[in-house]
């Protein structure tokens, strides 16, 4: 067992040793087209995380300063419940719930979320509209409620989830589709990779079919090599993102306070999760590329 | 120990490399196989490792018919088989003793076990010494007493030797004939396939004779004719 391991290990390294051209524009593909779709997968929790106070059909949100008194937020209910035609249902989420939402919303400027506490965060009234309700019929309503007391914003989802949404779907099918083509040519690559390894230790192969390995012990070294290179570019990739994660965050934070774009950071360790996606996505791609090779041209 | 019973192979339409083909060899025997270039000799001794598959018949190896044996059997039927070739197939970066040990290495031997018996078996082919030369640094003679000692190392019931001094002058050759003969008293079936006709006159071993794939004569104790 323990030969067994040893003349695998030192088979596969020998061969990208030997293999060095090859293995390395295998390797730098692979990485390249994983960090594609790490940071399609990254950018679109951003977009998600832009939008995620307009969860669950959420069509109209009603803010309302802090100091507001209970009577107040009566008021504003009463009117809610006083157009059954056009909303479905509304919730209203309280200093609590709207400072969890803003370390989403306002991860990207820690500066801003610093400030905020239970006394001075706006609450909000989550407004869901009836199905067909047209947007339109809702803000016939904004002018009713923008003037009571302490109301002091009425926003619509339609407004920035047509712009945001539109650039989630331009950049993530765009960046995605590019990426899935360069993951096909990093299958193709490593393929060829193992298609010349196998080529070139035909002797060896001939010697171990003739004094009888199995067709497992010829194929496992070729197989483990495709699946390092899935790997290694894997490993590349989560160094490009988490560097490329890094300064975008950074970067956020110095835009313009209220430029819209402070959620559009990834900080709850989702980065860690697209990390091991990469890693696993590389090593089928390798295993598929060197399975593929193995069973092709190996002919045991 | 092997017998071949109605083998057919052809290659294609026009190029049958064996007609119809018989024969029994006992456990221990030495066989030459004899005919001139393309009569069938490397056809026949691939159809004993199952490198090659007949058409038709029945090839039984050590009781059993490797004709129909599943892949996954294959490599244990090989174990028990060595071969050598006339242009040794050895492994040109590996050294000697690296290229005798490989044959264990692939088929999982412990290593302790490869650092007993190789040099044990490079001393029975006569290369104590020589462990760490690479082939290129070898004569011919010395390349192919390489390669039957990867082929014996694994001690095999039956040796495959497709001409094996096709390559080797007349008394190098005779040096590893002297070598097999050996081999052969361990008890190893050999099969030599040759179109030397000094070494199969001097050996005076049995002989089976191929022409155009048609076995034409099989006689105890034969000559090449
Ligand atoms: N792999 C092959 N493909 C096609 N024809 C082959 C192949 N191997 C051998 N032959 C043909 O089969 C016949 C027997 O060849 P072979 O067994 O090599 O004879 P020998 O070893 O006696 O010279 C020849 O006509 C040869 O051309
Ligand atoms: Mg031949």
């Amino acid at each position: 067992m323990l030969s067994r391991l040893r003349y695998t290990f030192r088979e596969t390294f020998d061969s990208f040793r030997r293999n060095a051209t090859l293995t390395l524009a295998a390797i730098i593909t692979a990485a390249i087209s994983l960090l594609g779709v790490g940071l399609t997968l990254l950018s679109q929790k951003g977009f998600d995380n832009l939008l995620s106070k307009w969860e669950g059909g959420v069509e109209m949100i009603i803010f309302v300063n802090a100091g507001a008194t209970e009577d107040q937020l009566g008021v504003i209910e009463t009117a809610l419940g006083n157009a059954p035609t056009f909303i479905d249902s509304f919730s209203y989420c309280d200093a609590q719930c709207s400072l969890d939402e803003a370390q989403v919303v306002l991860a990207g400027e820690p500066g801003v979320l610093e400030l905020l506490n239970e006394t001075n965060i706006p609450t909000q009234f989550k407004v869901i509209p009836t199905e067909g309700t047209d947007v339109d019929f809702l803000r016939l309503l904004e002018g009713e409620f923008i003037t009571l007391p302490n109301v002091f914003d009425v926003q619509f989802a339609e407004d920035q989830i047509s712009l945001i949404g539109q650039l989630q779907n331009f950049f993530g099918f765009r960046l995605l589709l590019l990426s899935i083509f360069l993951l096909l040519a990093a299958v193709l690559l490593i393929w060829n990779t193992i298609r010349t390894a196998i080529f070139a230790r035909r002797r060896e192969i001939e010697v171990m079919k003739l004094v009888g390995a199995t067709d497992w012990f010829i194929r496992i070294p070729f197989m483990l090599e495709g699946l390092l290179h899935g790997i290694i570019g894997g490993v590349l990739a989560s160094g490009g993102l988490w560097a490329w994660n890094t300064q975008w965050t950074n970067g956020v934070g110095e835009f313009p306070p209220g430029s819209g774009f402070a959620a559009l950071v990834v900080t709850d360790g989702y980065d860690k999760t697209v990390m091991l996606i990469m890693l696993a996505i590389g090593a089928l791609a390798g295993a598929i590329g060197s399975g593929i090779a193995a069973s092709r041209f190996l002919d045991v | 120990m092997i017998r071949l019973e109605n083998v057919t192979k052809s290659y294609s339409a026009e190029v049958i490399a064996l007609r119809d083909a018989g024969f029994d060899i006992a456990k221990g025997e030495f066989v030459f196989l004899v005919g001139p270039s393309g009569s069938g000799k490397s056809t026949l001794l691939r159809m004993l490792n199952r490198q090659e598959r007949p058409e038709r018949g029945a090839v039984w190896v050590a009781g059993r018919n490797i004709v129909d044996m599943p892949p996954g059997r294959v490599p244990h039927l090989r174990r028990n088989i060595g071969n050598i070739f006339q242009d040794y197939k050895l492994l040109l970066e590996k050294t000697v003793f690296e290229n005798v040990a490989f044959a264990q290495e692939v088929i999982g031997r412990p290593k302790h076990v490869i650092k007993q018996q190789v040099p044990a078996v490079l001393e029975l082919v006569g290369l104590a010494g020589k462990e760490d030369r690479l082939p290129h640094q070898l004569s011919g003679g010395e390349q192919q007493r390489v390669s039957i000692a990867r082929a014996f190392v694994n001690r095999p019931l039956i040796l495959l030797a497709d001409e094996p001094t096709g390559n080797l002058d007349p008394a190098t050759g005779e040096g590893i004939m002297r070598l097999l003969d050996r081999i052969n008293k361990t008890g190893t079936t050999v099969v030599m396939a040759t179109h030397d006709q000094r070494i199969v006159n001097t050996m005076r071993k049995r002989v089976i004779q191929l022409d155009r794939g048609v076995i034409v004569r099989d006689q105890a104790r034969g000559v090449y004719e």
